[in-house]
């Protein structure tokens, strides 16, 4: 389920982007799970017409999956097949990062021309696919055959319960995997004697210069194949792009913490293992034999006067995992563990503005500790006053940052012990839904110095002048501020949520 | 524990009573004082400018979906024209979602799939079959009157399809789904039913 605040944040931008009748479908599948269409229907209170539409708008946008599932017959009426649609909330945020995405296009295969000649489209596309950028989409409605029963044959009641359990979560994960292309198909645009080409842009034919390159980018662009079979839909592969974002911020982050050549190495491991990389959330390298990392780091820029010493000594720093097979060394990067170390210290800085010093010391021994301590023990090892300690844990443990347990000990002295640990996984949960809540603040309170400036904003330039000249850069300036923090804010959701 | 302090109140504590709170109105959006000066580079500055054209494209695409019962046929002007108005009213109609979106069964479940546009046309044009049959019986008759009559007749309509094809590529003005189907259903007696079905897709399984 997805927290309440990111429900806020996906519904807000669904309405900014594709109106109100389409947010409130979003935010009644977002908040009930999975429903048919007469259930949308009913609980959005919106007429049939406009459910449908709204739907089918969302579906286009790749922010819903539907699929065909079999309903068992009521009182011995035959099973019937009916659709259901899910959301897909992390489409919808990447709705979002939009413009990062097209800053990953723009810097890898270069800005398109304004031309609307259909060679220049087609030529961007191949080149688009060739980069995995894009990909086919997905099936409308793909079909999920009830699981076998031989398969289930008597068990224990615990062990049957949370069989059922697991299979809810799966029928919407059995979905998404049964739509999605094959993967040999999935990049794979046929090119069976073409003699008609017809380039159906379905969006405007502006062609402004980035106009034509979101143009390509869009979801909805296709291609007339020759064949007669169903036209082939091509999307954003939001898979490859949030992968590069990935790599480029263990990158980064790896640069602050250990030093330039050790991020320059990283970059070139990432970048050979990249393609091999199947899993959304790959969690280590392929391994990589040093004459291959060799080869790759002395391409880069600033990699080029490494050897190999001082490589092996990069990668002993970043704790590659090495593997000797004969005369070949090869090495693995654990990039969860980066990941995972990053996360931890955005918690900590975030610790360490909101609540002071001392209780990112608190916060540090524990998160190391990884298990329960008493408050004496805390205040011992941080140095603490005592009485400070408990305010700062019971100011953690309100707002939900630390896991409290009494222990009354029965005996001789009758004395109660506090003990205080943190668990990461809900921890990790609960910042991110923080973070949610700050990018809905940030956009809402875009949206309005948006409107608060809508007079000035229509005016010509020239008319600019004196008072009106000052609000106007007031404006631009606050805009830019907050847009730059929604961006860095987004980095620090990408880093909790999809990396 | 309210209780409890009332009590002793009094005595020591002066002040111990609950004053009613000092009441503030709620300010959403509280002005900040002191910008900082966020770092921001040239990239950034390009991603803002990305995000606001892409916002706009999304906003003035046919995906924003309205209601078209809701908006009133004809806008009235409001005494007092602002300045910010001056594009409220402009260009408020948008082209239906099929013009811009495959809706057949390939590509959409089929309780929302609206069936091959090309088909449908041909469908509306052979809409009410009882109807069209006396057509014929009096198309027959004026052929032998009036031969290059009909001939126009059916071009108008193969011109109406091509339009609807030209429509496509052109943003600017094209008609209305309703407006196309009111001149077919206009020697119907259901005149009130139709007018509601305009954009119902019923009719057609």
């Amino acid at each position: 389920m997805v927290s309440p605040h990111g429900v806020q944040l996906a519904t807000h931008l669904i309405s900014s982007f594709y109106g109100d009748l389409c947010s409130k479908v979003c935010e009644c599948l977002l908040r009930r799970g999975t429903l048919t269409l007469a259930q949308i229907i009913r609980f959005t209170e919106l007429s049939r017409e406009n459910v449908i539409n709204c739907l089918r708008v969302l579906i286009h946008q790749n922010c819903v999956q539907a699929f065909a599932i079999q309903q068992e017959g009521a009182f011995g009426e035959a099973p019937r097949v009916i659709t259901q649609y899910m959301a897909l909330f992390d489409n919808m945020i990447h709705k979002m990062r939009a413009p990062k995405f097209m800053q990953i296009v723009s810097e890898e295969l270069g800005k398109d021309v304004g031309s609307s000649d259909v060679d220049v489209v087609r030529e961007s596309f191949n080149r688009l696919l060739i980069a995995r950028f894009i990909e086919r989409c997905p099936a409308p409605e793909p079909f999920l055959a009830p699981p076998a029963d031989g398969e289930t044959p008597a068990k224990k009641r615990a062990a049957k319960s949370a069989k059922i359990g697991e299979e809810r979560q799966t029928t919407e994960q059995r979905a998404l995997a049964a739509a999605a292309p094959m993967e040999s198909m999935r990049f794979l645009m046929e090119m069976d004697g073409l003699s008609e080409e017809k380039s159906e842009e379905c969006t405007n034919s502006v062609t402004v210069g980035e106009k034509r390159k979101q143009d390509v980018l869009k979801s909805d662009e296709d291609v007339l194949n020759a064949d007669k079979k169903k036209e082939v839909l091509w999307r954003v592969n939001f898979e490859e792009l949030v992968r590069r974002l990935r790599h480029k911020a263990c990158i980064s982050y790896v640069k602050t913490r250990i030093n330039d050549e050790a991020a320059i190495v990283l970059s070139a491991m990432l970048e050979l293992s990249r393609h091999s990389e199947t899993r959304q959330k790959a969690e280590n390298s392929a391994y990589l034999s040093i004459n291959a990392i060799y080869d790759e780091v002395i391409k880069k820029e600033g990699g080029l006067g490494m050897d190999f010493e001082r490589i092996r000594v990069s990668l002993e720093q970043l704790g590659c995992q090495c593997l000797e097979t004969g005369i070949d060394e090869s090495y693995s990067i654990d990039i969860k563990g980066i990941i995972e170390t990053s996360q931890t210290e955005e918690m900590e800085s975030v610790v360490l503005r909101r609540y002071g010093r001392e209780a990112y010391r608190i916060f540090r021994l524990l998160s190391k500790a990884g298990r329960f301590l008493e408050t004496d023990k805390i205040s011992d090892t941080t140095f603490v006053e005592k009485k400070d300690t408990t305010k700062i844990l019971y100011k953690l443990w309100k707002d939900d940052y630390l896991h409290m347990e009494k222990v009354m000990t029965s005996g001789a002295k009758q004395s109660l012990f506090l003990l205080w640990r943190i668990n990461k996984e809900p921890l990790r949960e609960h910042v991110l839904d923080e973070m949610y809540h700050a990018a809905l603040n940030l956009r809402l309170r875009i949206a309005h110095e948006q409107d608060k400036g809508k007079e000035v904003l229509q005016l010509p330039r020239e008319k600019l002048v004196g008072e009106l000249e000052k609000r106007y850069k007031l404006l631009g300036k606050v805009r830019v501020i907050l847009e730059s923090s929604l961006m860095n804010l987004d980095e620090a959701i990408m880093l909790f949520h999809d990396f | 524990m309210a209780f409890r302090g009332r009590g002793r109140g009094r005595g020591g504590f002066g002040g111990g009573g609950f004053r009613p709170a000092k009441q503030e109105p709620l300010e959403l959006f509280p002005e900040i004082e002191g910008l900082g000066t966020a770092e921001y580079s040239t990239a950034q500055i390009e991603l803002i400018k990305w995000s606001s054209s892409l916002h706009k494209y999304w906003n003035s695409s046919p995906y924003y979906y309205e209601d078209r019962s809701e908006r009133p046929e004809k806008v009235d002007k409001p005494d007092i024209e602002r300045y910010s108005d001056r594009n409220l009213l402009a260009g408020k109609v948008k082209p239906p979602l099929w013009h811009f979106i495959r809706l057949d069964t390939d590509h959409v479940p089929a309780e929302l799939a609206r069936g091959e546009k090309r088909q449908k046309l041909v469908k509306r044009v052979r809409w009410n079959p009882e109807s069209d049959l006396q057509k014929l019986d009096l198309f027959e008759k004026l052929e032998q009157k009036h031969q290059g009559q009909e001939g126009t007749e059916k071009k108008e309509n193969e011109e109406e399809e091509e339009e609807d094809g030209a429509n496509e590529e052109d943003e600017g003005e094209f008609s209305d789904e309703g407006d196309y189907e009111q001149a077919e259903y206009c020697d119907d007696d259901e005149d009130d039913y139709n007018m509601a079905d305009d954009n119902n897709d019923e009719p057609f399984y």
